[in-house]
């Protein structure tokens, strides 16, 4: 941390959406902190984004609601955006920019570190492999959560990836290891009855213990969204690799995010790229996404679930396109799930867990995981073609085979997919159910298991 | 006499397939029973297991509840306790510091604070701002800075100073109260670690 004050310039050049531009300035860094004052003595904090010609461009996180150029001071504070980290910090509530809002004393720091993170060397990065429980069947069972792997949720406007996201921060666990575990909770730009609801859960539960809350409210200036996630990162970063915790970072909702980039780049008279959206979004989100891992001689892991709604259910809209380029796999909210009351609405169809398999099997989960999952895969793929077909030519017209895959498909959706919200599964229950899905075929159509599993587990319905 | 034993005859042979009947009925109800209460063992059994797991399940849950709920709540009092001497340590250095003697060596402490304020504005040509207390030591040190002047107005802080440039376009607070904002993170932690923490 350093100690050295900093210069307040008072020449403000211009004030231009959420930048301001400072006049004069000779001495700047990029990325450097400044502390914006108003004329009756209100702080904000900003960043400096350019520097050259004497000018700098600060752009503020609390927005610049109320600055005039006269009377507006800028304060170079000679440091990057730093977070006080330390063990203190888990059950506590922060804001989206690392300020505490529980009512508690500001966390007493063992380090103080740049929210930007340090780029993780690639030579140190070791593969994810282990398995973390969530306790959602669907996602145990088809779609496996590894430790160090990113695995987003793509989600639509006014479904329910709230609710699942507060479940798996509430069940979430390390089985057969003695390991801690840590949930880090970013809410990005959220409703205030939607954090309640995150905050709430996690006392009632007794999860809060384990972990760390960064809420940003719906009407929280929109730029300091850009911060939000860094500083939950930083603080998970701090908590895996110092503190040897597997931490699970939940953000939600980057489309959000992606939104005050937009606008910052808007500002910054950018040229636009697709619907607006910087050019560089990409990059910008894989300074997020990448701080997902393990690293070599480290016993701690920081796994990532990123948690997106997709504007008009659009899954080739930028944010949820360029995310699932740099992210390993995707979990895709279903629309037409969700209108049948199904919870959690995951459409497996277009669902995919990336490194499932290094993350599953015998001494991680149970040997025949892998094998009951494609089979569940094929048995409902199937179901949903015979479904169209009885849309067709009605049930009459289906042979007998094809009528038990109407049943698998429905059982699929109503005996495994769907679960309570404070419904916690285990893998072993998980698995049970898979198979008591599949049961409904005959032996015969059980193509994608071992004789030897369907001989310990097949009970025919 | 004939047709009697005939009668009894017939009597007896109904009372005998009746009685076979009967018991053969009796038999079957008997297995029946049996087997009824043998599957429903199973079932019992299973139903059984499932609530002990459930319930099992629902106390670990409410154990998980209870004892997070006690662990943060006593680790947050004691955050609020810590915070509270923190605070009572600093009210205690801010009395020592505003009561102390405007020595020498408090005189070194402001010239350094003159040329750092002078390095970090990259200007000689600046106006100084100071307490009531501290004037008389800046005045003295002024021949040292050329370029320099002191402003008659007085600035409430508890020591240091403040300097601007003369066309008041930069301005560095390096006052005590400054410092000891920025440095008050820091502080925090090594109090704190004199408490155990």
């Amino acid at each position: 941390m350093s100690t050295q004050g900093g210069v307040q310039y008072s020449k403000i050049a211009e004030i231009k959406g959420p930048l301001v531009v400072v006049d004069g300035v000779d001495s700047a860094a990029f990325d450097e902190l400044v502390e914006i004052q108003t004329t009756d003595g209100e702080r904000r904090l900003g960043k400096v984004l350019e520097v050259g010609n004497g000018k700098a461009i600060v752009q503020v996180f609390e927005g610049t609601t109320g600055l005039s150029v006269s009377g507006t001071s800028a304060k170079f504070m000679g440091k990057v955006m730093e977070m006080p980290v330390s063990e203190e910090v888990l059950g506590r509530v922060f804001d989206g920019l690392g300020r505490p809002i529980d009512g508690l004393p500001d966390p007493i720091a063992s380090k103080f570190l740049d929210i930007n993170g340090e780029p993780m060397n690639p030579e140190q990065r070791e593969y994810p492999r282990d398995f973390i429980q969530t306790g959602v069947s669907v996602i145990d069972g088809m779609l496996t959560l590894v430790r160090g792997q990113k695995l987003p949720i793509f989600s639509g406007s006014g479904m329910s990836h709230n609710i699942l996201a507060a479940q798996i921060a509430r069940q979430a666990s390390v089985v057969g290891t003695t390991d801690e575990f840590a949930v880090v909770f970013a809410a990005i730009g959220v409703q205030y009855s939607e954090a309640e609801y995150f905050k709430r859960s996690l006392e009632e539960s007794g999860a809060l213990k384990r972990s760390v809350l960064f809420l940003n409210l719906a009407d929280d200036p929109a730029i300091e969204r850009i911060i939000t996630p860094r500083v939950a990162l930083t603080v998970a970063e701090y908590l895996a690799y110092d503190l040897g915790m597997h931490v699970l970072v939940i953000l939600t909702d980057m489309t959000n995010y992606a939104e005050a980039l937009r606008e910052i780049s808007a500002a910054r008279e950018e040229v636009p790229g697709r619907k607006g959206y910087p050019g560089y979004l990409y990059t910008d989100l894989s300074t997020i996404y990448e701080r997902a891992g393990r690293l070599h001689g480290r016993k701690g892991s920081v796994t990532q679930m990123p948690i997106l709604t997709m504007p008009s259910d659009d899954i080739t809209h930028p944010i949820p396109d360029l995310t699932g380029y740099i992210t390993e796999g995707q979990i895709v909210l279903g629309r037409d799930l969700f209108r049948q009351g199904v919870y959690p609405p995951v459409n497996i169809l277009m669902s995919l867990s990336r490194i499932m398999k290094d993350g599953i099997g015998e001494g991680r989960t149970r040997v025949d995981h892998q094998e009951i999952s494609n089979q569940n895969y094929d048995a409902y793929s199937r179901s949903q073609e015979v479904r169209a077909l009885a849309g067709i030519v009605g049930k009459a017209g289906l042979t007998g085979v094809d009528l038990k895959y109407l049943e698998v498909g429905d059982s699929f959706e109503k005996d495994f997919l769907t679960q309570a919200v404070d419904e916690n599964r285990t893998i072993e229950e998980t698995l049970s159910l898979q198979w008591k899905v599949v049961s409904f075929l005959p032996k015969n159509e059980l193509t994608k298991v071992k004789d030897k599993f369907i001989e310990q587990y097949y009970k025919e319905r | 006499m004939g047709s009697d034993s005939a009668l009894e005859q017939t009597i007896e042979k109904i009372t005998h397939n009746t009685e076979e009947q009967i018991l053969s009925n009796l038999k079957e109800a008997l297995k029946s029973s049996q087997d009824t209460l043998s599957n429903s063992q199973v079932s019992l059994e299973q139903e059984y297991d499932r609530i002990i797991s459930e319930g099992k399940k629902e106390a670990e849950k409410l154990e998980k509840q209870i004892v997070g709920n006690a662990d943060l709540d006593s680790r947050n009092k004691q955050l609020v306790l810590i915070e509270e001497s923190i605070e009572q340590v600093f009210d205690k250095a801010i009395k020592k510091i505003q009561d102390a003697d405007r020595n020498s060596d408090y005189s070194k402490l402001i010239s350094s604070m003159l040329e750092e304020s002078i390095r970090t504005i990259g200007t000689s040509d600046i106006i100084i701002q100071t307490n009531s207390k501290d004037k008389s030591v800046v005045q003295s040190l002024l021949s040292k800075f050329p370029g320099a002047t002191l402003s008659q107005d007085t600035i409430d802080c508890l020591g240091g100073i403040k300097v601007q440039s003369k066309d008041g376009t930069m301005k560095f607070d390096n006052t005590i109260d400054a410092k000891l904002e920025r440095l008050k993170p820091l502080i925090r932690k090594d109090i704190a670690s004199k408490f155990g923490r």
